[in-house]
């Protein structure tokens, strides 16, 4: 069974076809790249998979459960968790709190939390500023502990938004290693990016979206070098 | 960590409160013990909105309006049936809880005005309905009702012994997972949802508790001042309320006591120099606001506490 | 014959009303905040022209635009001292824009009543009437003279009001700001200003709408409570910004509670469009006419 199922997920907004008749699976242990120009409906896609918006039409399986019209923390309890592309974070409580929130909400319980959220701000290398308000983290050090967050419950699948947009290429370097290693450990994750060579090095499969619809899905360095994608990107229309 | 900063301000809370209840060792003047007791009656709304607007981010116009619902749930039962005020306590606490629960349910999806102007016309409307329905709740002449007990002393040591259970009740919560889930629907109810979070039920949850503590209040009075009328529930009385947490300290445990007998003290000595009090009040909460959100409780904190990096 | 004047009568209280909500939507439109201390501005007309009018004696139609400037200084000072910094400054509340107007507006509503009160005494005043012709027949109906050229004066300000921000530079500059704001300073608009010019511009209709009403709804420091809670049911009904939108919803709201008053209760004649403003809130959190905003 694949950790998530996509098919034929429409979403529309008046007259424009943002999402348009999307399907792909994710199987467990995979880790891909979605990409696509501004507008291509990327985030409204997103958007529906983490329950921020109902589809039109179509339907979303996680793990072979129907999560397409469940609100955004039961999908978030069902193990789909997500990080937003402008870092969200929960300003007026200490980076620990956060990482503790998190954790309650995901099941643990107070023993638990704290032993996983002090694991995880060792790991993050979030240690000196763990007790300060998370308002007052540095733009990178927010997206990590978005991204701890992400992880006090391994979830069944962690889509990032734009990780590495505007972040500074250490913390990228970071950033990147800790996808790695969770990878490895065999965690699937669906990575929208516009950083190509980070998608190149990271995601053996990457999907690309046009205009609400996928043009490509194959192995990612099939995908670059497709034609109907580099179209997509630099402009002119795409063949039918 | 956090829970230290809590533990820090509910032990002055309690210090706080054991000073009120040395009071009347001192003070013998009944004029004076009733000033304090309304103070107390307003630190209990001011602790309720704050629990709701402080720490979970619901700024609802309508504390003084549960306060009225609770005084007049526990005389309107005594005023026609005769039902002895301490059954309309505790009633009162469940009307105006049942009915914070509706309420807080249905304003769920609103924020910031749209939230503050449903909440104010709430409050509006409960408050002309009440005025106006002469036959059941005499209107504005207000309801005579009886007092639990005849002492003002008595009063005054029931509303220090609520008062520290609410406190209590208070810091026990925000140390479990309710004070992250609270706090973390105040900061970004979007993310809180996306990690997990049932916003709806923590929202509902604190309403609910909110409006319930404003009703005991309000039910408490009515039994002290023995009569209760539409008055209770003037926007004029929220915005008191607010401005005493704000002065106080919004988003801290002790903000709203220290602001409720604050205010109101002061403002009962003031009443002797001029009326004005709400001028310098309101004015301070404009300063506060405006430059210093956390109050004369942050103030203190930076002038006495040194805490370690 | 009772119908057609409620309905007169109904629309002419309605235009009243949008003469005091529209500035509210202006600013909702513009910084999306409610000004909790609209009626205020309201009061601080009604004030300036009655104190004007009898202590001073200056002629009514004289004390009018002095009532709307006064309104005016009203609304920018408070643009510019507690609103400019939600956005290009610092105010303590950081992210909470919406709560740190809430408390500051209201704040400043209770500080204004209060002061009025002190300075001035409770007492409620008259302010003296435009025209002395008692009644007059429009029609079938009988008005005062008073209510017929107040009715005039708003209607012409409207009138005035909507051509200025669809037609004139900085209306436009508003509009354009009210749509999107970081756009709006990106392609170079002065968006202080613009603020800045709403909340005069909301003040000043506020006080007139106060001067205009000052024979008929006499000063007092709390006379501004009762516009402002018709403005804000206004200003949602017609969807928060859009100045079409208040208007409709205004009229609408006069000939309701009109006809309410008269076929349903006279006692709970206020209640009708606060029940209206919750049930709208509560199916359509934008109002009737307003957009909805994109969350995530």
């Amino acid at each position: 069974m694949s950790c998530l199922s996509i098919s034929e997920v429409r979403k529309s907004f008046g007259g424009l076809h943002a999402v348009d008749g999307v399907s792909f699976d994710v199987d467990y242990g995979e880790l891909i790249g979605l990409i696509g120009p501004n507008g291509s409906g990327k985030t409204t896609l997103l958007n529906i998979l983490s329950g921020h918006q109902p589809p039109d039409s179509g339907q979303v399986l996680l793990d072979g459960r129907p999560i397409h019209r469940l609100k955004p923390e039961q999908i978030a309890q069902a193990g789909l968790l997500r990080m937003f592309q402008l870092t969200r974070v929960f300003r007026r409580m200490s980076a620990f709190d956060n990482l503790l929130t998190a954790g309650r909400a995901l099941g643990l319980d107070h023993a638990e939390a704290i032993a996983r959220a002090r694991q995880l701000i060792e790991e993050l290398t979030l240690t000196r500023v763990r007790d300060l308000d998370a308002g007052q983290l540095s733009g990178g050090q927010q997206k990590l502990l978005e991204f701890g967050c992400c992880f006090m419950r391994p979830p069944k699948i962690a889509l990032l938004d734009e990780p590495f947009a505007a972040v500074h290429p250490t913390m990228k370097e970071t950033l990147a290693g800790f996808i790695r290693k969770h990878h490895a450990e065999g965690q699937t994750f669906l990575i929208v990016s516009h950083d190509m060579p980070v998608i190149v090095e990271l995601c053996p499969r990457t999907v690309c979206m046009n205009a609400g619809s996928v043009i490509a899905d194959e192995l990612t360095r099939a995908v670059l070098n497709d034609p109907v994608v580099i179209e997509a990107y630099l402009g002119g229309e795409v063949a039918a | 960590m956090k829970t230290d900063r809590n533990a820090v301000e509910f032990r002055l809370s309690l210090a706080l409160l054991a000073l009120v209840a040395l009071i009347p060792a001192a003070v013998s003047n009944p004029y004076w013990l009733g000033v304090i007791i309304v103070s107390m009656y307003f630190a209990l709304l001011a602790a309720g909105w704050n629990l709701l607007a402080g720490y979970t981010g619901q700024f609802s116009m309508a504390p003084a309006c549960f306060a009225m619902i609770g005084a007049y749930a526990s005389g309107l039962l005594s005023y026609h049936w005769n039902v002895s005020p301490w059954i309309g306590l505790p009633a009162a606490i469940i009307v105006s809880a049942a009915i914070g629960m509706v309420l807080g349910r249905i304003v769920m999806r609103l924020r910031g005005p749209y939230l503050a102007l449903t909440t104010l016309s709430f409050a509006e409307i409960m408050r002309l309905v009440i005025g106006n329905s002469y036959s059941f709740t005499r209107g504005d002449l207000g309801l005579n009702v009886p007092g639990l007990f005849d002492s003002r002393l008595v009063y005054y040591y029931v509303f220090v012994g609520v008062l520290v259970a609410v406190q209590t009740g208070l810091f026990l919560l925000l140390r479990t997972k309710a004070g992250l889930y609270l706090r973390a629907i105040r900061d970004d109810e979007i993310a809180a949802a996306s990690r997990g979070v049932d916003v709806v039920f923590w929202k509902t949850a604190a309403f609910t508790m909110s409006t319930a503590m404003s009703g005991l209040a309000g039910a408490l009075y009515g039994g002290f001042s023995q009569l209760v009328s539409p008055e209770l529930g003037l926007i004029a009385q929220t915005g008191l309320v607010i401005c005493m947490v704000v002065i106080g300290g919004i988003g801290s445990l002790i903000g709203p006591l220290l602001g409720a007998f604050l205010v109101y003290a002061s403002s009962e000595a003031l009443r002797e120099v001029g009326g004005v009090q709400l001028i310098v009040f309101s004015f301070l909460v404009i300063v506060f606001a405006r430059f210093y959100r956390e109050g004369l409780w942050g103030l203190a904190k930076r002038a006495f506490m040194r805490k370690p990096a | 014959m009772l119908n057609v004047d409620l309905l007169i009568n109904g629309l002419i209280i309605g235009l009243f009303y949008a003469l005091m909500a529209v500035g509210l939507t202006l600013i909702f439109g513009i910084l999306k905040v409610v000004n909790f201390a609209h009626g205020e501005f309201y009061m601080v007309g009604t004030y300036t022209y009655t104190l004007v009018a009898l202590k001073l004696g200056v002629d009514p139609w004289l004390a009018l635009p002095l009532a709307a400037g006064a309104g005016a200084i009203v609304g920018s000072l408070t643009e510019r001292m507690l609103m400019r910094p939600l956005y290009s400054g610092y105010t303590s509340w950081g992210m909470l824009k919406d709560e740190y107007a809430v408390v500051v507006t209201f704040a400043l509503s209770l500080l204004l009543v209060n002061l009025v009160d002190k300075v001035i005494g409770p007492y409620s005043q008259r302010g003296p009437a435009l025209i002395d012709i008692t009644r007059m027949s429009l029609g079938p109906i009988m008005l005062s003279g008073q209510k017929l050229i107040a009715t005039a004066v708003a209607a012409a300000t409207i009138v005035a009001l909507a051509l200025f921000i669809r037609y004139s530079f900085w209306g436009r500059q508003i509009q354009a700001v009210a749509q999107n704001r970081l756009g709006a300073s990106l392609a170079g608009i002065d968006t202080a200003k613009a603020s800045n010019i709403v909340f005069t511009l909301s003040g000043a209709l506020a006080g007139l709408s106060g001067a205009l009403l000052a024979p008929i709804i006499n000063a007092s420091p709390d006379v501004g409570s009762f516009p402002a809670i018709k403005s804000y049911v206004i200003v949602v009904l017609g969807g928060m910004g859009s100045i079409v939108g208040s208007i409709a919803a205004s009229l609408t709201l006069g000939v309701l509670e009109g006809f309410g008053a008269v076929y349903i209760s006279y006692d709970y004649r206020d209640t009708f469009g606060l029940v209206i403003l919750m049930l709208v809130l509560l199916v359509r959190p934008q109002g009737l006419f307003g957009e909805k905003g994109r969350d995530v």
